[in-house]
C-alpha cells in the first residue's frame, strides 16, 4: 500500500496511461479520488480518528493501487486511440497533416504568383511589400510542417508514455518526406494561361557521397525527436531524483 | 471502537451488473456525488453490498459514456464535486436490469426452496 495518496496518484496515472487510458480519463478519474479521499478522510475525522489516522483509513478504504487500476483498466472504452489504433495516430494522421499544409503551402505559392506576380514564369523571384509575409507564410508552413507534426507525435507519445516504436515510423516518414521534397513551378503553355504548381520527392544531388535532401531528411528528424528527447531525459533525472 | 471501516470486506468480482442497477436506482430520484453513491449503497443495503470506494467512478464514467447518466460540476459548501444523475436512456436501462434482476432473484429463491423440500423429502 502506498505511504501517501501523492505516490498513489502518480503510481496509478503512469500505470494507466501505460495501459493505454486516454489522459482526459485518467485526470479525471484521479480528480474524482482526490475529492473522495478528502471526504473519506473528513468521515474518519469524525469519528474521533487523529488526522493522520484517518488519512491513513481514507487511503485504505479508497482501495489498493491494483484494484483501482484494474477498475479502470477494464473499462475498454476508456482507451485512446493512439492504443487502439497505434497506426492511424503516429503514421495516418501525420501522412494526412502533412499532405494538407503541403497543399495549403502550394496554394499560397500558387495564388500569391496570380495576385503578386502575374507576369513572371516564376514565382521564385525577388518580391516586396505585402508579397514578403504572404509567400513567407506559405514558405514557413512548408518548412515548419513536418517539424511541428513530430512534435505532436512526441508531443502525444510522452502524455500517453507510449512505446516509441509507432512514434520512430511517424518521425522517420516525416522527415524522409519533409527532406525530400521540392516544389516546381511551370508557367501554362497557353498565353496568358494560370501556372502550374507540382511536388516532388526525390533524394536529389550527392555531395561526398551524402545526399543533400537526406542531410535535410536528418535535421528535420532531429529537430521533431529533440523535444519528446528532452522530455524523456527530464523524467529519467526526475524519477533518479 | 467500533470495527474500523478500513476491515470491511467489499464484494469482490462483484456480480455482473449489480454496481450499474444499484447506482442507477439510487441516481433515478436525486443526484449524487460519487462519495454519496458509496456510502448510500452501503447504508441501503445494511452493508451486504458494499461497492470498494475508489472502483464507484469507472463505474460511473462507463455509465455516463453510454448515455445512461449526465454529471456536472457543483460547489456546496464550499467543496466542488461532480453530480450525476439519470437520463431517460438510463431511466429505460435501469428498467431492464430490474426486470432481469427480479426474474433472476426468483428464480432463485425458487431453486433454494426447491432445494430445501427436496432434503425434508428424502
Amino acid at each position: 500500500m502506498p505511504k501517501s495518496f501523492r505516490e498513489l496518484r502518480n503510481e496509478l496515472r503512469e500505470r494507466l496511461l501505460r495501459a493505454g487510458v486516454a489522459p482526459r480519463h485518467v485526470r479525471r478519474y484521479l480528480t474524482e479520488l482526490a475529492e473522495h479521499l478528502a471526504d473519506l478522510t473528513a468521515e474518519e475525522q469524525r469519528s474521533g480518528r487523529s488526522r493522520t489516522e484517518a488519512e491513513s483509513v481514507a487511503l485504505t478504504r479508497l482501495g489498493g493501487m491494483e484494484s483501482l487500476a484494474k477498475a479502470m483498466i477494464e473499462q475498454r472504452q476508456f482507451r485512446s486511440w493512439c492504443s487502439r489504433v497505434p497506426w492511424a495516430t503516429f503514421v495516418l494522421s501525420p501522412l494526412f497533416l502533412l499532405a494538407g499544409a503541403y497543399l495549403v503551402a502550394c496554394f499560397i505559392l500558387w495564388s500569391g504568383w496570380k495576385i503578386f506576380l502575374p507576369g513572371t514564369s516564376t514565382p521564385f523571384v525577388p518580391i516586396n511589400g505585402f508579397a514578403i509575409f504572404y509567400f513567407g507564410f506559405g514558405r514557413l508552413l512548408y518548412y515548419s510542417a513536418p517539424v511541428l507534426i513530430g512534435w505532436g507525435i512526441g508531443l502525444i507519445t510522452y502524455r500517453q508514455r507510449f512505446k516509441a516504436v509507432w512514434p520512430a515510423v511517424g518521425w522517420v516518414l516525416m522527415a524522409l518526406i519533409g527532406g525530400t521534397a521540392d516544389v516546381h513551378a511551370s508557367r501554362s503553355a497557353v498565353p496568358g494561361g494560370v501556372g502550374n504548381i507540382s511536388m516532388s520527392f526525390v533524394l536529389g544531388p550527392s555531395v561526398h557521397g551524402i545526399s543533400y535532401n537526406m542531410f535535410h531528411a536528418l535535421t528535420i528528424l532531429l529537430l521533431a525527436v529533440l523535444p519528446y528527447l528532452i522530455w524523456r531525459l527530464q523524467k529519467a533525472g526526475s524519477l533518479r531524483a | 471502537m467500533a470495527p474500523s471501516m478500513a476491515a470491511r470486506e467489499t464484494n469482490p468480482n462483484f456480480m455482473n451488473g449489480v454496481p450499474e442497477l444499484l447506482i442507477l436506482r439510487l441516481l433515478k430520484h436525486e443526484e449524487m456525488y460519487g462519495y454519496e453513491i458509496v456510502q448510500a449503497i452501503r447504508a441501503r443495503t445494511d452493508a451486504v453490498i458494499a461497492i470498494g470506494e475508489g472502483v464507484v467512478y469507472p463505474v460511473l464514467h462507463a455509465l455516463e459514456r453510454d448515455g445512461a447518466l449526465k454529471s456536472r460540476r457543483k460547489t456546496v459548501n464550499s467543496r466542488s464535486r461532480i453530480y450525476y444523475s439519470v437520463t431517460p436512456a438510463g431511466a429505460r436501462r435501469l428498467a431492464d436490469l430490474s426486470e432481469n434482476w427480479t426474474n433472476l432473484a426468483a428464480a432463485i429463491r425458487k431453486m433454494l426452496v426447491g432445494g430445501q423440500h427436496a432434503q425434508v423429502i428424502s
